[in-house]
């Protein structure tokens, strides 16, 4: 057993040197550290923070930003252990396998592999987010004893199923820091270090191989890491940090040498308010506006999503759309449902109406980017700039798919739908955003396509890996912790290959 | 004459008189007559139809062009709305997602 340590107390200049260092204890991290734990490996799982919230770590995140307004860097993740499970909303579902594919003729989608090589990773990582049995669209048949499914007619929306985290004991999310912490002191050859932060990563001179990590403490202590082998996990934001700011012996910076690091920052946007779903006969499944409770223990919500041929067949990306609260119509939406009623010779008289809510897409974009900027922090590392971008095309993706719904409603004679936003500026005006970071450090085959290889490696450096959703090529409209965690269980199968 | 002969004699008329009514739209809100008017009748409705037509009309032809375009086929308003969705035949108006047919019948109303 292995307590936790602290780097504030080790003698300054310790050198440690673990089979495996982990760089980042969030659930990418901790996963990979314990589905490593019984390899034989001695592994270092180095977190920045402690086991709680603390305002001079978190400070260490903060950067600045250009471009569409965004959240501050310091504020849409956290920096103790468990990272940003810490305040996650536990929303979870597997990326579908149109994410993966390469879309003709849009630039920069598709990962180097199909959705079948993680597949067998999901039900583990179903287990250790804690969202009970693999249920997600299945829920159609299980869930018709709490109200119909929306009547769509035939098209290219229909309802998919969020499931999510909850502990057996808490109606919150797991936390992955509070949830492991007892597993990881149990787990004879991890070591988690708390307070250390990796400020470097030093290469050999031929730039092949990681020979050291430097670490250091806000109170000033020094130690370094000579692992046989690393894994960055500490997010897409301070993963592309880390490599940029690591440039000794490559001078653009660790994996950078095509350009990429950094470049192709996501989020998925949620705007707030996207549109007004009528429901002539005023009748719509509560599991479309709160979680739904299956007898099995699986907590559901359904969501209307595009249908892969959908998304094919008309060059759109992913989005789920949520009904969110009953809504008044003023006299003109009023005149408009009861014309369309009466015209589709539909009574409209106990109509409702409900706001809607989505999670968007965004298409790939290299100058959506993380760059190094001339501010420091305290521990001397360089602060970040956040280049944000939001094309019109963006929003106009998903303008079609809630287009599409409309049509589906009418052709069903269930209800219709208005949509709030068209130009620019009102998008933005209600944008919220997901705090899912990804993409700064993508995954595919062509070193100049992309930082990692299909195994995660660092394209060139025999021993450095990447876990987490910076490696997402594509990104999905799922909330991504799921297939982060699935992704990372796969790389610690491949670690296992390649080091034992 | 008994109270009964009475009443059932009111009763008669007043159901004669609400048939009449009925039949000849006695108590219905009239339009100015239009050229129109063989379309407008098709309108269950014909206020909300005006109010939401008046953003409807914006992008639209005159009433003229608009009357002989939905005379063309001579399918009735009903049986258009529901055809149209499931033929990607819609529009938008202000923002709500509708049959391209609601759209043109909603824009003559208004504009006659």
């Amino acid at each position: 057993m292995s307590a936790f340590q602290d780097a504030r107390t080790l003698p300054r200049d310790t050198i440690l040197t673990p089979d495996l260092a982990i760089i980042g204890g969030g659930p990418a991290g901790i996963s990979l550290a314990l589905a490593l734990a019984d390899s034989g490996l001695n592994i270092l799982l180095l977190e920045s923070g402690g086991r709680a919230f603390e305002s001079n770590i978190q400070k260490l995140y903060e950067g600045s930003q250009t471009g569409v307004p965004y959240v501050a860097l310091d504020g849409g993740r956290l920096r103790f252990l468990g990272g940003s499970t810490n305040h996650w909303g536990g929303w979870t579902r597997p990326l579908d396998g149109i994410d993966f594919e390469n879309r003709r003729g849009m630039a920069h989608f598709g990962w180097p592999f199909a959705r079948n090589v993680i597949e067998p990773y999901f039900a583990r990582a179903q287990a250790l987010i804690e969202a009970g049995p693999w249920v997600y669209d299945e829920a159609d048949k299980t869930a018709s004893d709490s109200g119909p499914l929306l009547r769509l007619g035939p098209g290219g929306v229909y309802t998919s199923w969020f499931q999510f985290s909850k502990t057996k004991v808490s109606n919150l999310p797991t936390h992955f820091g509070d949830r492991y912490q007892t597993d990881l002191v149990h787990a004879p050859r991890i070591t988690p270090l708390l307070n250390a932060n990796v400020t470097a990563i030093r290469l050999s001179p031929d730039a092949r191989r990681v020979l050291q990590l430097d670490v250091a403490t806000l109170s000033g202590n020094r130690l370094t890491v000579k692992p046989r082998y690393t894994v960055l996990a500490a997010g897409a934001i301070e993963n592309a940090r880390l490599m940029l700011a690591s440039s000794d012996v490559m001078t653009a910076g660790i994996g950078n040498g095509n350009d990429l690091v950094g470049r192709f920052f996501a989020d998925h946007p949620i705007p707030r308010d996207v549109a007004t779903l009528v429901s002539f006969d005023g009748q719509i499944a509560p599991f479309y506006f709160n979680n739904l409770t299956l007898p099995n223990g699986a907590v559901m919500r359904a969501v209307l999503s595009p249908r892969p041929e959908f998304m094919r067949a008309h060059g759109v990306v992913g989005s789920l759309t949520t009904v969110e609260n009953e809504v008044p119509l003023d006299p003109f939406a009023t005149a408009a449902v009861v014309t369309t009623a009466q015209a589709l010779g539909v009574n409209a008289s106990s109509a409702k109406a409900y706001s809607l809510g989505c999670g968007m897409e965004l298409a790939p974009d290299p100058d959506r980017r993380l760059t190094l900027g001339s501010a420091r922090d305290a521990l001397d590392m360089p602060r970040l700039n956040l280049h944000m971008t939001i094309s019109d095309d963006d929003f106009e993706h998903f303008r079609q798919t809630l287009t599409e719904l409309g049509r589906q409603l009418l052709a069903a004679k269930s209800g219709m739908i208005h949509l709030s936003y068209n130009r620019r500026d009102e998008w933005l005006g209600a944008m919220d955003w997901g705090n899912h970071h990804l993409g700064t450090t993508r995954m595919h085959n062509d070193p100049k396509q992309g930082v990692v290889d299909a195994a995660s490696k660092v394209h060139g450096i025999g021993n450095l890996y990447v876990a987490g959703s910076s490696v997402f090529p594509t990104y999905g409209s799922s909330n991504p912790t799921l297939n982060l965690v699935a992704l990372t269980l796969r790389l610690a199968d491949h670690l296992k290959k390649v080091m034992t | 004459m008994t109270r009964r002969a009475v009443l059932a004699g009111l009763v008669a008329v007043l159901a004669a008189a609400g048939g009449a009514a009925w039949k000849f739209r006695l108590f219905a809100k009239h339009y100015p007559p239009t050229p129109y008017d063989d379309l407008l009748s098709e309108i269950v409705d014909r206020d909300p139809a005006i109010v939401f037509g008046q953003a409807a009309r914006k992008s639209l032809p005159g009433a003229s062009l608009l009357a002989a375009g939905l005379r063309r086929d001579g399918r009735k308003l009903t049986e258009r709305a529901t055809r149209e969705p499931g033929e990607a035949q819609i529009a938008e108006v202000a923002g709500w997602v509708v049959p391209q047919s609601v759209a043109l019948y909603a824009a003559l109303a208004a504009q006659s």
